[in-house]
């Protein structure tokens, strides 16, 4: 009996259950492919057909519809923006961190991984009080102009800066320490040695670390509907929600798949072409 | 002296100033707003102290978020991480076992929005999945409707995280020597019995740290209510399925002027709520460690 469940039944019942959640992942992903490029009528119709003839206006109804084109482009540019400073920020400071032995060093650390606690509507008041208060002040006083996609950058660098520091300090650590003594033999500058030797040497670390936060900013939507609401600020999960909404009365059905296979299938790339490194990244950092 | 010695702080100061400023300061400045009424810059601010905090518990809307919120987090949790060892038992040997570590990774990777919207055009009263029931002569049930439309994000919840912890969990499972499970099979031990006796206890650690994890994230559930439920629409989600977040968005984007405070005190509540369950969850995992001579 013991043998029965433990050896035969369980495991069988769970590998199929582990098989029928890969094919239902594989089959959504595909069936929105496939929706995308259905006539509307088919889309609510024949759900789970294929279409009769591939319907590519779809993307360019869903491009011109709710903005989409502008939130493309406004997601790129804070994705790119914001993954790359979060690393260029984060990555001197976890490094010094990882290597020192000053005394500041560990509590600092400790300081940094508190912020991975802190929940997001802690600070989600001030964001918005913050927000206001700087277009204003600029637009006041300083440039006479201010957009919130900057705001927008500004925090979901802030907020993402913690956790990129947290886990590249644990990545630095494990890096051989011999690799700075050729860098000091040369005699380059801090900055320099950093740059021309450090790096290289952690690239798959910070490369992980980056691709995890395009990831994270490109999905990123309560900061984005908070701060940017406005359609030719919006990012795409945001202009997406917009679509869907508009879709209610038009019926414009596979417009909406296409737009959910623009928000989703860039990532999905991304992750087949790193997939292995993302996850292993994703994991190393915490579980250390 | 070394080169990271002399680049401490000019290496260290634009993250710690990022971090400090734009987080570490405005999170004190919640704590403050928390404690006022307020309806954002240019209005006046008048001391409540704990009034807000009060006002909220004797809140009927809130008290539903919040416990929804508080549900969502143990529910979730206890299915997200019962699947997670259930697969623990098999994946160590499974054929295709690295592919379906990748693929069951593969929601983590796509906006919840998307996920609503497609999900949403299934769950329709007229969509997809009540087709498919009627084919088989059951009755089309109003999948999103106020009653269902709980079950049904903590459904989409559980099937959109589980495959983070089950990479984590793995991840750590992958470095049990494989010798330790051979002599266990020779002992006798079924596959649940190596994983209750071997690859839980030496992988407690890791799980300890997710189910912190999970904690954190649970709380700040919002994305996932606002795409199952309001189909894009300006409307707000319905009471039943609110969570702390959503209930905070509506009331700092709701009509009229925003009370700011008592936004400002759920963020508050929900960092206090977040602290308590963390330790919790540390007593609750805490072990002595175990590990391999």
């Amino acid at each position: 009996m013991r043998r029965l469940i433990g050896d035969i039944l369980l495991p069988r019942v769970t590998a199929v259950a582990l098989w029928v959640w890969v094919v239902f992942n594989l089959a959504l992903v595909g069936w929105v492919g496939i929706q995308s490029l259905k006539d509307s009528g088919d889309v609510w119709l024949h759900p789970f057909a294929l279409p009769e003839t591939p319907r590519w206006d779809n993307f360019s109804s869903a491009w011109q519809a709710a903005e989409f084109s502008a939130a493309a482009l406004n997601s790129v540019l804070l994705t790119v923006f914001g993954a790359g400073l979060i690393v260029a920020i984060s990555a001197p400071a976890a490094y010094v961190l990882a290597r020192s032995s000053r005394r500041v060093a560990a509590p600092t650390i400790s300081y940094f991984a508190m912020g991975l606690s802190i929940p997001l509507q802690t600070i989600l008041v001030p964001i918005v009080v913050i927000k206001l208060s700087v277009y204003t002040f600029m637009e006041d006083w300083v440039t006479g102009w201010w957009d919130n996609r900057i705001t927008l950058l500004i925090f979901q660098v802030a907020l993402s800066v913690p956790f990129a520091v947290f886990v590249l300090t644990g990545y630095m650590r494990s890096l051989p320490h011999e690799i700075e003594e050729a860098a000091e033999i040369d005699g380059a500058g801090p900055l320099r040695a950093f740059v021309q030797v450090i790096v290289p040497v952690a690239r798959p670390g910070l490369t992980t670390v980056l691709v995890l936060n395009v990831m994270g900013l490109w999905n990123e939507t309560l900061l984005a509907l908070l701060i940017t609401p406005l359609p030719e600020e919006r990012n795409l999960p945001a202009a997406l929600l917009g679509l869907y909404s508009s879709m209610q009365y038009s019926s414009d059905w596979g417009g909406m798949f296409a737009g959910i296979v623009i928000l989703v299938y860039p990532m999905i790339v991304l992750y087949v072409w790193l997939g292995r490194r993302i996850v292993d990244g994703m994991t190393a950092g915490i579980s250390r | 002296m070394k080169t990271y010695e002399r680049a401490f702080w000019p290496f260290l100061l634009p993250a710690l100033l990022v971090y400090t400023l734009l987080f570490v300061a405005p999170s004190l400045f919640g704590f403050w707003v928390s404690l006022t009424r307020w309806s954002g810059p240019g209005s006046e601010m008048t001391w409540r102290g704990l009034d807000n905090y009060v006002a909220l518990l004797h809140n009927e809307v809130f008290a539903t978020a919040f416990t929804n919120t508080f549900v969502m987090a143990i529910a979730g949790g206890a299915l997200i991480f019962g699947f997670t060892f259930l697969s623990m038992v098999v994946l160590r040997q499974l054929k295709g076992r690295a592919f379906i570590r990748s693929v069951v990774f593969l929601p983590l990777v796509i906006s919840i929005i998307a996920i609503g919207a497609a999900v949403g055009f299934l769950l329709n009263p007229e969509g997809a999945l009540n087709t498919v029931l009627e084919w088989f002569g059951l009755d089309p049930q109003p999948w999103l409707g106020p009653e269902m439309v709980f079950r049904c994000i903590v459904g989409g919840l559980v099937w959109s995280s589980t495959g983070f912890y089950v990479a984590l969990m793995m991840s750590a499972a992958d470095a049990i020597p494989a010798h330790v499970y051979e002599d266990a099979q020779l002992i006798g031990a079924t596959k649940w019995e190596q994983f209750r006796h071997i690859t839980l206890p030496l992988t407690w650690d890791v799980f300890a740290v997710s189910a912190v994890l999970w904690v954190v994230n649970s709380l700040k559930i919002f994305d996932i209510v606002l795409a199952f439920t309001t189909a894009g629409t300006a409307a707000a989600p319905p009471i039943p399925a609110r969570t702390i977040a959503v209930q905070q968005y509506i009331v700092v984007k709701g009509s009229g002027l925003p009370e700011l405070g008592s936004a400002a005190a759920m963020g508050v509540m929900t960092l206090l709520v977040t602290a308590v369950l963390i330790v919790l969850t540390r007593r609750i995992t805490r072990r002595d460690r175990v590990e391999l001579s």
